[in-house]
């Protein structure tokens, strides 16, 4: 997944700010989706801060409150509102790209899960997610990971993710004949 | 249309038309107050000017209006198109000859739409105006920290931060400009003491806004630069420039970071005027959050008073932060209320809260059992041998690479310097320190780069 999906449409949405005022709600609320999705959270909350006070506090502007929310909860790093605030009747306007911050922050919190636990009771693990019984299981169950019984609670015994990247071998090199011929000279 | 603005027009006119920049520029400035006392008619004055050709001449009237904003009340909209427009398509040749004049309208345009409270719509008209009067992508000018202070304002830092991430290795000064350009007109005298005040609100602001998007390393630099600027004398910007770094220097460092010696201000005036801020330094270093948390509370007045409160609550949050990393140095295994109580945490869930996200931050290494409600404390698991770590080290070295250029480049600029020559010949012990003025920035840049660099080996 890359983060850089909505950069052209941020930076022209950046640029509208930057020359227009009075902008509508839509301009506002796209903008705030793709910040949360980008995990520019700083950029999100001063958003949320120099937006103008009746656009806020507007029953129909509903949206841009719920994304607020969204910031907060992901700054508190508390996982389980975030999933809880993100059900919710997104407009067309938004829909795409909080379906993939939702997707996102998923795999990114069984990433973390898998390398912060070597045990949590399902209980805890399911009211983080917000996920029923099942799509729970499935999704351990893509990860590999096991679970035991502890009394009459279920214990899930995570794995940590490996992670693979690499750098071509020639790309490497070239940068090692750089130094060392700087260091020659 | 009166006939001394006649006079003015065909002066711009004819001496634009015979390419005497620097003659039209030298008297234009006795026209300021002519304009001024004629604000009502400027716009019929403008309509027989064009921007490109008789940019000195826009510029002047430009500024006259600016000046004259309280009487004539213009609507906003019609001065920032304007200013837009001149911005975009006055000729930067010719501006040249009477840059004082262009940073004058840009530090009074600034001070009109944080007025109007339109301060996000002049961000980019002052990004492209430092984008065409600087003449190389490293020059600091007055205007940068217009550009900042509307940022602040307009809470919008997409466009001042790749300036502010740009390391300065040149400043465009007006005292530097009239030197050059020998313009001492009375009438006009612009004041060029204003060069420090706008060079240190620069890194005051720039300090802020890299607090704002929680950058703390680069903010403590920019504070340091603001409040190490060589001076006789204190200005308020140093004194809070100061009690930021303070604060900021408590969540980086967790004590007071190194200050260079050769600042004499900051214990003579700054430390008695900022004591609440050393008593809050002194406490932290206690490590207990209990007695963290009373003190932040009980100076919350002044806190709040210098727009420091948010600050303080951030300052709290790392001392916890900054003691469960004390504890990964001690033990291997801890039970989370045993964290809990050894932080001065509520509960044993709030505890593994905030390793949770300790971790997913990378500021700890450790794995949470719920099922015995254990933490194992781990050593960092990097081997130094992924393409990752090579990569990190590979960014490292070539910005210490740039920089030596750098400063070889600055070095041998100062050895062909004349004036340097004279001196060093003349007497050995004499004191360069305009010189190293210069270098300064650079120099302290490179210092906190190759400690960086260090951290990240060892």
């Amino acid at each position: 997944m890359q983060v850089y999906k909505y950069q052209e449409l941020m930076e022209k949405l950046e640029n509208d700010e930057l020359e227009q005022i009075g902008l509508g709600p839509e301009v506002y609320a796209q903008l705030l989706a793709i910040y949360l999705y980008q995990s520019e959270l700083s950029k999100a909350k001063l958003l949320w801060m120099r937006m103008s006070d009746n656009l806020k506090n507007k029953e129909e502007n509903k949206e841009l409150t719920q994304l607020h929310l969204l910031t907060v909860a992901l700054q508190k790093n508390d996982s389980s509102d975030f999933f809880d605030y993100i059900k919710f009747e997104w407009s067309e306007n938004v829909k795409p790209i909080v379906e993939d911050l939702l997707a996102k922050q998923r795999e990114e919190l069984f990433t973390l899960m898998g390398t912060a636990y070597a045990s949590i009771y399902e209980q805890n693990l399911l009211e983080m997610t917000q996920m029923s019984a099942e799509e729970l299981k499935s999704a351990c169950a893509a990860l590999n990971w096991t679970q035991e019984q502890d009394g009459d609670q279920v214990i899930i015994l995570p794995i940590p993710k490996e992670t693979v990247s690499s750098v071509a071998g020639d790309d490497q090199l070239l940068k090692l004949t750089e130094f060392v011929s700087f260091l020659e000279n | 249309m009166g006939s001394a603005l006649e006079n003015y027009v065909n002066q711009v006119r004819t001496l634009s038309a015979s390419v005497s920049y620097r003659e039209l520029a030298d008297e234009l400035p006795e026209s300021l107050s002519l304009l001024v006392r004629n604000w009502s008619i400027l716009d019929n004055v403008l309509e027989t000017l064009d921007m490109q050709q008789h940019s000195l001449g826009v510029l002047y009237v430009l500024l006259a209006k600016l000046h004259s904003t309280t009487a004539a009340n213009p609507e906003p909209t019609q001065i920032i198109t304007l200013m837009r427009d001149f911005v975009n398509r006055g000729n930067v040749e010719q501006l040249r000859f009477a840059i004082c004049a262009f940073y004058e309208v840009c530090h009074l345009f600034t001070e009109f739409v944080v007025q109007k409270n339109l301060s996000i719509l002049g961000i980019k008209i002052l990004s492209r105006a430092i984008e065409r009067i600087r003449e190389m992508a490293t020059q600091l000018t007055p205007i940068h920290a217009d550009l900042c202070q509307l940022s602040l304002k307009a809470k919008n830092f997409n466009l001042a931060l790749p300036y502010l991430d740009t390391d300065i290795t040149d400043i465009s000064t007006v005292a530097a400009e009239l030197k050059n350009q020998q313009q001492q007109q009375q009438q006009h005298n612009v004041d060029a003491n204003n060069d420090a005040k706008y060079f240190l609100l620069y890194y005051y602001y720039g300090g802020m806004i890299y607090t704002a998007v929680k950058n703390y390393e680069r903010a403590l630099y920019f504070f340091e630069v603001c409040i190490t600027t060589p001076a006789m004398a204190m200005s308020h910007i140093m004194l809070e420039a100061y009690k930021k770094f303070l604060m900021v220097s408590l969540i980086v460092e967790g004590k007071i970071a190194y200050i260079p010696k050769n600042t004499q201000v900051i214990g003579r005036f700054m430390k008695p005027l900022a004591n609440h801020y050393h008593d809050l330094v002194t406490v932290y270093g206690t490590a207990s959050s209990e007695e963290l948390r009373i003190i932040i509370l009980k100076y919350s007045e002044v806190f709040t008073r210098d727009n420091n409160m948010g600050l303080a609550k951030q300052v709290a949050t790392s001392l916890y932060k900054k003691n469960i990393q004390r504890l990964t140095k001690t033990f291997l295994t801890l039970s989370l209320s045993d964290v809990a109580s050894r932080v001065q945490l509520s509960s044993a869930t709030e505890a593994e809260r905030y390793i949770l996200k300790m971790i997913k931050s990378g500021e700890i290494y450790a794995t949470i059992n719920q099922k015995d409600g254990m933490v194992l404390f781990k050593d960092d698991p990097e081997k130094y041998n992924s393409p990752d770590m090579f990569l990190n080290l590979q960014t490292n070295i070539t910005h210490v690479l740039d920089l030596v250029k750098q400063i070889n480049k600055m070095e041998e600029e100062i050895m062909l310097n004349p004036l340097y020559v004279k001196k060093a010949l003349g007497s050995q012990d004499d004191d360069l320190t305009s010189e190293q003025g210069k270098t300064n920035a650079t120099y302290q840049q490179t210092n906190s780069q190759i400690f960086k660099f260090k951290d990240s080996t060892d």
